[in-house]
């Protein structure tokens, strides 16, 4: 297990190096400059330009500036965020918490309610209750994340005033409260970001988890259970689910990749201020260094997900633990 | 609903017995202002300030000599307000000027302001590793002494009746104490721009980046302390959430709402509008060279015959009211109305879509086709008319006037673009034609930047269509050089009806800046070049506080620079 482990390791390095490489490649020869508001200014003289230019390394040709790049990674470091004026690591260490905490409670909780939907549809299977759930997942499954999001936002801070606008606290009162009122306050700002990706989420666990239970029902140890004498929800809980539980784990890996773009969206929505909202903007202002930086992360997030599936899968299955 | 919002948020608090200890006890506090804002302000310098947040912030954080008066006189000292400067002396031939420092005027650090910052102010700005964009404005500075420590002299070039503005507008005073052992190439990322140190009412006191910027009344500013107590910037980079932190009550205030928002903001009863003459204006941009060839041309609007028939198959008063509604003027030219050098009446080219049709068709471009587009010698009348996709209304401008253009035969092709991919576009003159907007200094000088011929020849220059007149940049120089108020305007109004009648674009419009804010809150002037310039007069009745109001400046300080050694705060 630990040499399956220690190749998928390496296999996700050549990975997060060739992404890199080509989002190095391809936000550097996209047309525009980092400093647009710059260029946009009248008043800044072309000698302003250069110098700006040159104090960033950017009059550089791009081959010196890609090796210089590898040469701070190689060191650890992801280089100077020209839009925040500090370096990546330190830009992306203060918003990658904040994105991990959403993603975290909207995976958890995605699958949470995912399962036990799915587990309430199989168990009214082919009732009117079971085609309107499924209308339901189907509806949310399809809906862009940021329809959703924006129609969160408005629903519940506007229409319904439960939750506040966006933020990961309130910038005015957070310091007035002492430290149980800042948990409660960052809860509280938590709440909807994370409904809005849970919801989207737990619509693909719902759909996933009711096929898989769906098809194990036939299978010849529910029909000993049934015979046993065992209820109908302790069939479901102790039998049919945990044999339908393998192809939700895959999905967990599955799930990072669309979690981390969906918090993309959800997170400028919101105004999370987690990795996502960062390289949206960073985009917008050509900051080369954070969206690189940005990338890398979240590439590593994504295959460090596929392999923790992975590695649970084969620890699930003893049939592949074996091999 | 604010309030109630709060309430709610806070009993359950109290309940869970989360609330600090602060607030048992209420205080004096003059009210707290939250502003949504849609993003981080760039940097806290005021030399190098590019963004309006930054702009906003720095101005309430750094005073200036003198401020301009709310009408915007540019000429001599007139109109313009004592602030870290108590008086000033003009010398006998006028090129330079002498400043008395306030003697009672204190960095938010405790050290006195001295002429010897306002010295370092104008050098450090004209070093060019610093790079400030504020460098090309004060060309006109020479130099400035401290021949005391409460006076600065400004030595100019040459005299000028813009000479006061140059001097006192372009750039708040900062304190050399703390960026004189900074070099300049690293002034941006230094600690000290993460904590300024200012003199102006209001102190800094924490940035949390896309999240908010917060400030705090200096209550022993020698200008007096500002009514409210504490000024947040509450960043939200998506409009409709911004908006919402205002309608829900979250912020008290919102510096321009969109045309469609109004009718929104009008069913709460707690929210108000207030309209404000900005110095903006939005036009539709003809290159005047071959986007390719930039030696040649340009192949339809090289002719000026052409351009003005374009313009009137315009019908600018419709585009306007279909856009803006009623939030927005028919632009009069390169200039606002808010310039007292701006004559309202200035004659434009008419909309007359007959004329249009018969002049198009006398420059040889006749209708020919069965979809009723004009061509000449096998080339149709078509173009490219480029703008930035994160511009809604620009974007709503391109797809009417394409529609108007189509009723004359004129095929126009609309092309959406990222907005660093739309200014890359024009800074290479690549493109035929563009909706740009221009924010603009109470200078009406400024225009020769983006109009005349020096703007256009110059690599760096903005003028991107490649206009050029020398009529036009006559007019102009003169006008700005000149002392006498009623000439100045008839000099400008001459070259505005000069640019008019060529047409290098279809001045499309000047909009009126609608602000929302919440009816608790008692506004000053809004000065029509920036709205936030009275805030420290702003005030919130004792009476409609809401819980937020009395909840004293964040406790986290920002952290003064170490001090120089053998220098001690008083």
């Amino acid at each position: 297990m630990l040499r399956y482990i220690a190749q998928r390791l390496a296999q996700a390095a050549v990975i997060v190096a060739i992404v890199a490489t080509i989002t190095f490649a391809l936000i550097h020869l996209a047309p525009g400059d980092p400093f647009s508001a710059v260029m946009d200014n009248p008043n800044v003289s072309e000698t302003v330009r250069q110098t700006l230019r040159a104090q960033y390394g950017l009059d550089r040709p791009l081959p010196e500036q890609f090796v210089r790049y590898v040469g701070l990674l190689a060191h650890g470091e992801l280089g100077w965020s020209f839009s925040h004026e500090r370096p990546v690591r330190e830009v992306l260490g203060t918003a990658l918490p904040n994105t991990l905490l959403l993603m975290g409670v909207a995976l958890v909780g995605s699958f949470v309610f995912g399962i036990l939907i799915a587990l309430f549809q199989v168990s009214r299977r082919g009732s009117v209750t079971d085609h309107v759930l499924s209308g339901l997942s189907l509806f949310f499954f399809s809906m862009p994340d940021f329809w959703l999001a924006i129609l969160a936002l408005l629903t519940f801070t506007y229409w319904l005033p439960i939750f506040p606008v966006g933020g990961a606290f309130d910038p005015v009162m957070h310091e007035y409260w002492g430290l149980g009122g800042r948990i409660v306050d960052r809860l509280y700002h938590l709440a909807l970001p994370a409904l809005t990706l849970m919801l989207l989420a737990s619509a693909v666990v719902a759909r996933y988890q009711r096929a898989a239970l769906l098809d194990v029902l036939p299978a010849d140890y529910i029909r000993t259970a049934r015979l046993k004498g065992l209820t109908e929800p302790e069939i479901l809980r102790r039998h049919a689910l945990r044999n339908a539980l393998l192809p939700i784990i895959t999905l967990v890996g599955l799930s990072f990749p669309a979690l981390l773009t969906g918090a993309f969206f959800v997170e400028k929505i919101f105004s999370w201020p987690g990795m996502g909202y960062a390289v949206v903007l960073a985009i917008g202002t050509r900051d080369y260094p954070l969206v690189v930086g940005g990338v890398i992360i979240g590439s590593i997030m994504v295959t460090l997900g596929s392999l923790l599936s992975d590695v649970l899968y084969a620890l699930a299955d003893p049939r592949l633990r074996s091999r | 609903m604010a309030a109630m919002r709060y309430t709610r948020l806070l009993c359950a608090l109290v309940v869970c017995g989360c609330v600090g200890t602060e607030s048992s006890s209420a205080n004096n506090s003059g009210g707290t202002l939250a502003i949504s804002t849609g993003g981080d302000p760039d940097v806290l310098i005021p030399s190098l300030v590019q963004s309006v947040q930054g702009a906003q912030i720095t101005d309430m954080i750094y005073d200036r000599l003198a401020d301009i008066g709310d009408s915007l006189n540019t000429l001599n000292d007139k109109g313009f307000v004592p602030r870290l400067s108590d008086h000033w002396t003009w010398s006998a031939d006028s090129l330079s000027i002498a400043f008395h420092i306030n003697p009672t005027a204190k960095w938010h650090d405790g050290l006195p302001v001295r002429s010897t910052d306002v010295r370092f102010t104008i050098a450090s700005t004209k070093d060019t590793l610093l790079g400030s964009p504020a460098t090309s404005l004060i060309t006109n500075i020479d130099s400035v002494s401290a021949p005391d420590s409460l006076t600065a002299v400004y030595w100019f070039h040459a005299r000028s009746p813009q000479q006061f503005y140059d001097a006192v507008y372009q750039l708040p005073i900062m304190p050399e104490h703390v960026w004189k052992s900074i070099p300049p190439a690293g002034w941006r990322a230094s600690d000290a721009a993460k904590n300024p140190v200012g003199s102006s009412q209001y102190r800094f006191v924490r940035w949390i980046p896309r999240v908010a910027v917060e400030l705090a009344a200096d209550t022993v500013n020698y200008r007096g302390a500002p009514k409210l107590s504490r000024l947040i910037w509450s960043i939200a980079p998506d409009f409709t959430t911004a908006l919402t932190r205002l309608l829900s009550g979250e912020t008290d205030f919102i510096e321009q709402l969109r045309p469609e928002d109004v009718p929104e903001v009008a069913k709460h009863p707690e929210l108000r509008t207030k309209q404000n003459h900005a110095l903006q204006y939005s036009f539709t941009q003809f290159n005047l060279r071959d986007p390719v060839n930039h030696s040649r041309p340009h192949p339809i609007f090289g002719n000026r015959q052409l351009r003005r028939a374009l313009t009137m198959a315009t019908d600018r008063g419709a585009l306007v009211r279909s856009v803006y509604d009623s939030l927005a003027l028919p632009a009069l030219g390169p200039t606002v109305r808010a310039y007292p050098t701006t004559d309202p009446n200035l004659p434009q080219i008419p909309f007359d879509l007959p004329r249009a049709r018969q002049i198009l068709d006398s420059l040889g471009w006749r209708v020919t086709t069965s979809d009723s587009l004009r061509s000449r010698n096998g080339r149709p009348l078509q173009f490219t008319l480029s703008v930035p996709n994160s511009s809604k209304i620009r974007v709503q401008f391109a797809v009417l006037l394409q529609e108007q253009l189509r009723q004359a035969g004129v095929k126009v092709d609309v092309e959406q673009l990222d907005y660093p991919v739309f200014l890359e576009k024009e800074r290479k003159r690549a493109f035929d034609a563009a909706i740009g907007q221009l924010s603009t200094q109470p200078s009406p000088g400024a225009v020769r930047g983006s109009w005349g011929t020096a703007g256009s020849r110059a690599a760096s220059g903005n003028n991107f269509g490649s206009y050029e007149n020398p009529v036009f940049d006559a007019y102009v120089d003169s006008a700005v050089s000149s002392f006498d108020p009623a000439t100045r305007r008839a000099l400008f109004t001459k070259a505005y009806e000069t640019i008019i009648q060529d047409a290098p674009a279809i001045w499309l419009a000047e909009p009126i800046q609608t602000i929302g804010y919440h009816s608790r809150l008692q506004l000053a002037t809004l000065r029509a070049d920036a709205w936030w310039a009275h805030i420290p007069e702003w005030s919130i009745p004792a009476d409609k506080r809401i819980p937020r109001d009395n909840a004293p400046p964040s406790a986290s300080p920002s952290t003064p620079p170490a001090l120089p050694a053998g220098q001690k705060t008083p």
